[in-house]
């Protein structure tokens, strides 16, 4: 008996009987190969007792000739030899399963990705190349065992991770569907950008009158608990089960005692720049970020604190509210899915040194801009430049400031938000001062939203504001601190010289700095460009590759407010979805431990990433924890006895591709 | 003072240095010398060959040219040093690119073979400035400065190629302002003046100054404004090829734009090493710039001397 048929013998009833189908895709595999040559070469391999070839394998006439041949008995084991196993995986084991198959007896051969398309002017080579990947799909559909998916159940309750716009509307949709949400966010408010904002385009609403009342919301909502000024600091479990620790940095107020008179804040001494505010206005070392701000409590800045001691003075904090030994608490929560939703940092132009900014005092960006015009910010919505708090006569915007940008420090993408938010602030300034002078360089104005074109052409047309298509080379202050642009009018295609008053930056949004922390701390992906990344750019957008895990808003890549919030939304009714479920499907890869050759050596526990693995201190084994294992096969590679064998993956299976694979197979005849 | 060891490196002359402008190679000698450094004479070397011209015709041509004066330094076993923003963009470009391509490497080697050379690639091709600046550091000079010149202003002027492609010079990507040249200058007490359009070229580069002298002439005119107008006393340069152009090019730009320029331009200009080396006390006779009967007729065309009258007093 040799080693395959003894394997057949132990795990399998009867002998395979193998049905392969090779899929035209219409013409991305039959345009570049000969899909009937391929069918005949499959006939040739052993125990293939069928081959069929049909226009779309995945469209529902070619999944019932897989039923039908599964239902009359001609085959137990198929593969299909057609596109990724990322697209139509699932497709064909829920046919074989509906015909009565076990779904894990089927394997697919991906002869698109892998051949036809990128070997598109090169039919030969590409029809070699899909030979080797039916062999190998051929030669494992052989080795397949019959598995069983595992069930497990979810905890109704999701943890969203960052409180802006778009960790608010997630969290309200889920708490009204009744789940348990628990709302984290770093700063000590919630609100997040948006909260920045004076107006919003193209409808002029004001920024914060939309804002608050959904702050107010989430505050009020009884199935959101608020962890204001905390970071989740580690995340276990998997799908349905995580297990979270979120630390509750410390406020060194006690929020019970505060009463809010802030008598404190009037009495300490320290001034420092007001983050809320981008610096433009000081905020004491104990502050609120800012009066709406919710929940409005107190916090005490230690990094700038001096501990003079006057705020824990009883004269002035009456009810002895301040605990400068007040220490960070550890939360430990069990929820069933994770909503990412951590926004974004604007993008630093320091290092753009031709543009000034940190250089010139006159040059500020486009958010520093957004607080001049607010009517709560720093100045009350006069806009002034900061050399000299007066009010300039012309200011121009620079657009694309990071963004779109292909040489050292910027980032190649476009931001999307910048040309409609600097034709708002422009459209304001003019509103405020119709007698200046405002400009916009361009390289292209994208106006894509709704209602987004005729806001951009009513601002050239209507308030008269410049728009000039070509990048600034660089800027150089005067005496007077007014800058002077010097850059290419690219429709006019000549040079040109403008000296303005105040220059603003339009400066793109960027991951937030501590991304990459948070992909490792969730096991989640990353894009090139550092935003988070879905499953799927067209079809999946709100899940990630982690299982239970979404993403919304900004921290996927750049979005204006409507499709940030409409993204939340999503992700909240993909999160309630597996919530509503109850229970989930986990694929049946874990490893399994030989008990008989396992020597207890104990490598593989201290190796599992998942901590799947637990010892059996009576026995001397090893044993996994399905549900928590992830099918990653590290403790396989590991194991110096050969006792693990991971699920759909066993050694005999992969070694059986990689024999044929290495080696044309001896053609044995298996019942053509 | 601190010792600072194995500061040896083959001296890479170029051509405008050895032929118009000897006080340049003079005072990098003198203050290499000062420094505790050794220059080792590169024998058989030849025309870097200028990035401008030579490249423009034909790459092949030019990378074969300069890999073999690379190799001249290779055999001595040192790191090859210029004073020369043409030849350190040359050598450094192509330095770059037979490291980070094989092909290029091969190519060049097998014509070098024709002459019984070979590239290896085993030393860095390196500017006076960067020398001064990253393998001896500021801290290390500042230990030889004797005199201070606090009331002078000076305006620097980097040129091209000592900061472009900045992915291929030492200064860390930065290419919009550098200061490096500015704190070595700022190391003698002397200011450094912040004037409109520091980065531009000084009009000679690319071959500008050999095919259309009025042109290149009008960029230093420009230049010179600038420098005029922000009030400074000298200008201090890094490469003998802009020295060249914003010496003799005054000049010209005083005879071909007389209309526009009103009263002629009289700025001295003077080479890094030779502020330096003032400031170390070297003696000014050895930094060529007090002018001795073998260099009569000889440039620099602008006299200096208001230069040595402002620093006069310290240095006494």
């Amino acid at each position: 008996m040799t080693e395959t048929e003894k394997q057949i013998k132990v795990t399998g009833k009867e002998r395979p009987k193998i049905g392969v189908y090779v899929c035209h895709c219409g013409i991305n595999i039959a345009g570049v190969v000969d899909v009937y040559k391929l069918k005949d070469y499959a006939l040739s391999l052993p125990d293939v007792v069928l081959a069929r070839e049909y226009k779309f394998m995945c469209s529902d006439n070619g999944q019932s000739l897989i039923k039908d041949d599964i239902e009359a008995g001609l085959i137990n084991r198929v593969v299909v030899a057609a596109c990724s196993p990322r697209m139509h995986e699932p497709t064909f084991r829920i046919t074989c399963k509906e015909a009565g198959l076990n779904p894990f007896l089927f394997e697919q051969a991906n002869i698109r990705e892998h051949a036809t398309w990128v070997n598109m002017n090169d039919s030969e080579g590409a029809y070699e190349i899909a030979q080797d990947h039916i062999r190998m799909a051929v030669a494992k559909a052989r080795m397949l065992l019959p598995l069983e998916v595992q069930r497990v159940s979810v905890e109704p309750s999701c943890l969203i991770i960052g409180a802006g716009i778009a960790g608010m509307n997630s969290a309200l949709d889920l708490a009204k569907e009744g789940y348990k949400v628990y709302l984290v966010e770093k700063t000590p408010t919630i609100g997040g950008h948006m909260a920045q904002l004076d107006k919003t385009f193209p409808t002029m609403d004001c920024s914060a009158c939309i804002i608050t009342p959904r702050m107010v919301d989430v505050a009020r909502e009884k199935n959101i608990e608020l962890l204001t000024y905390s970071e989740v600091v580690d995340v276990a479990g998997y799908v349905g089960n995580f297990e979270v620790t979120i630390k509750k940095k410390p406020h060194y107020v006690d929020q019970e005692a505060c009463t809010g008179c802030g008598a404190c804040v009037e009495s300490c001494p320290v001034s420092v720049g007001n983050e809320f505010e981008l610096g433009m206005a000081p905020r004491k070392a104990i502050y609120i970020p800012f009066p709406q701000a919710v929940p409005g409590q107190y916090t005490i800045d230690m990094e700038n604190c001096i501990q003079c001691g006057i705020c824990a003075r009883p004269d002035v904090c009456e009810p002895d509210a301040i605990r400068y030994d007040d220490k960070p608490e550890f939360l430990k929560v069990k929820v069933g899915t994770i909503i990412i939703a951590t926004g974004w940092d604007p993008y630093d132009p320091t290092p753009l040194k031709q543009y000034g900014y940190g250089r010139y005092p006159n040059v500020i960006t486009a958010f520093q801009m957004e607080r001049l015009l607010s009517s709560y910010g720093p100045v009350l919505g006069k806009p002034v430049r900061p050399s000299d708090l007066k009010a300039p006569h012309s200011i121009a915007f620079l657009q694309c400031v990071g963004s779109r940008n292909f040489r050292e420090g910027g980032n190649n993408y476009c931001s999307r938000v910048c040309c409609m938010y600097a034709t708002k602030q422009a459209r304001q300034y003019k509103e405020k001062h119709p007698e200046s002078d405002v400009y916009i360089f361009y390289m292209d104005i994208r106006a894509f939203g709704r209602g987004y074109e005729e806001f951009y052409e009513s601002a050239a047309e209507n308030y008269g504001i410049n728009y000039i298509r070509g990048r600034i080379a660089e800027v150089s202050e005067d005496k007077d601190h007014n800058i002077i642009i010097r850059a290419e009018d690219t429709l006019m295609q000549t040079p040109i010289e403008v000296k303005v008053e105040m220059f603003i930056l339009s400066v793109g949004l960027e991951a937030v700095a501590n991304a990459a922390d948070i992909a490792s701390l969730l096991s989640v992906q990353r894009s090139a460009d550092g935003f988070f990344m879905e499953a799927h750019p067209k079809l999946r957008p709100v899940d990630t590759l982690t299982d239970g895990i979404f993403i919304a808003g900004v921290a996927q890549g750049p979005k204006d407010i409507p499709d940030t919030v409409a993204q939340a939304k999503g992700a909240a009714s993909s999160a309630a979805v597996l919530m509503s479920q109850g229970e989930v499907e986990i694929e049946p890869y874990y490893s399994v431990v030989l008990d008989h050759l396992c020597s207890g050596c104990r490598s593989c526990q201290s190796l599992c990433p998942f901590g799947a693995i637990d010892f059996d201190e009576f026995r001397k084994v090893a044993i996994v924890n399905p549900a928590l294992c992830k099918g990653c096969g590290t403790c396989v590679s590991a194991c110096p006895s050969g006792a693990m064998v991971q699920n759909h993956f066993a050694d005999f299976q992969l070694n059986s591709m990689i024999n044929v694979a290495i080696k044309q197979s001896s053609v044995e005849n298996g019942g053509k | 003072m601190n010792e600072k060891k194995d500061l040896k490196y083959g001296f890479f002359l170029g051509c405008v240095a050895p032929n118009r402008y000897p006080m340049i190679e003079a005072s990098i000698r003198a203050v290499f010398e000062h420094l505790g450094a050794e220059l080792y004479e590169l024998e058989g070397a030849s025309c870097c060959p200028a990035p401008g011209v030579f490249r423009a015709f034909h790459i092949p041509t030019w990378l074969v040219i300069a890999a073999r004066n690379i190799t001249l330094a290779e055999e001595l076993g040192v790191d090859i040093v210029t004073g020369c923003n043409g030849c350190y963009g040359t050598l450094r470009d192509a330095w770059y690119e037979l490291e980070h391509e094989p092909e290029l490497k091969k190519m060049v080697n097998e014509h070098l073979a024709k002459v019984g050379r070979k590239y290896k690639g085993s030393i860095e091709p390196k500017h006076v400035v960067q020398v001064l600046y990253q393998d001896m550091g500021i801290d290390y000079l500042k230990g030889f400065v004797k005199h201070k010149f606090s009331d002078l202003k000076v305006a620097v002027h980097y040129g091209c190629h000592i900061v472009k492609p900045s992915d291929k010079r030492p200064w860390g990507g930065e290419y919009e302002c550098p200061t490096f040249l500015d704190e070595i200058v700022e190391l003698t007490g002397a200011k450094s003046i912040d004037y409109k359009d520091k980065f531009m070229c000084c009009g000679a580069g690319g071959a500008v100054r050999t095919a259309v002298k009025e042109v290149a002439a009008d960029f230093s005119r420009e230049k010179l404004k600038n420098i005029r107008d922000a009030g400074c006393d000298i200008i201090i340069d890094c490469c003998p090829f802009c020295h060249l152009q914003l010496d003799l090019g005054q000049m010209e730009a005083n005879s071909v734009y007389k209309d526009m320029i009103g009263e002629p331009y009289k700025i001295p200009v003077v080479y890094i090493t030779q502020l330096l080396g003032l400031a170390f006390g070297i003696d000014p006779n050895r930094l060529g710039l007090v002018k001795n009967h073998n260099l009569t007729g000889v440039s620099p065309f602008i006299p200096v001397e208001p230069f040595l009258k402002k620093v006069k007093e310290q240095l006494t």
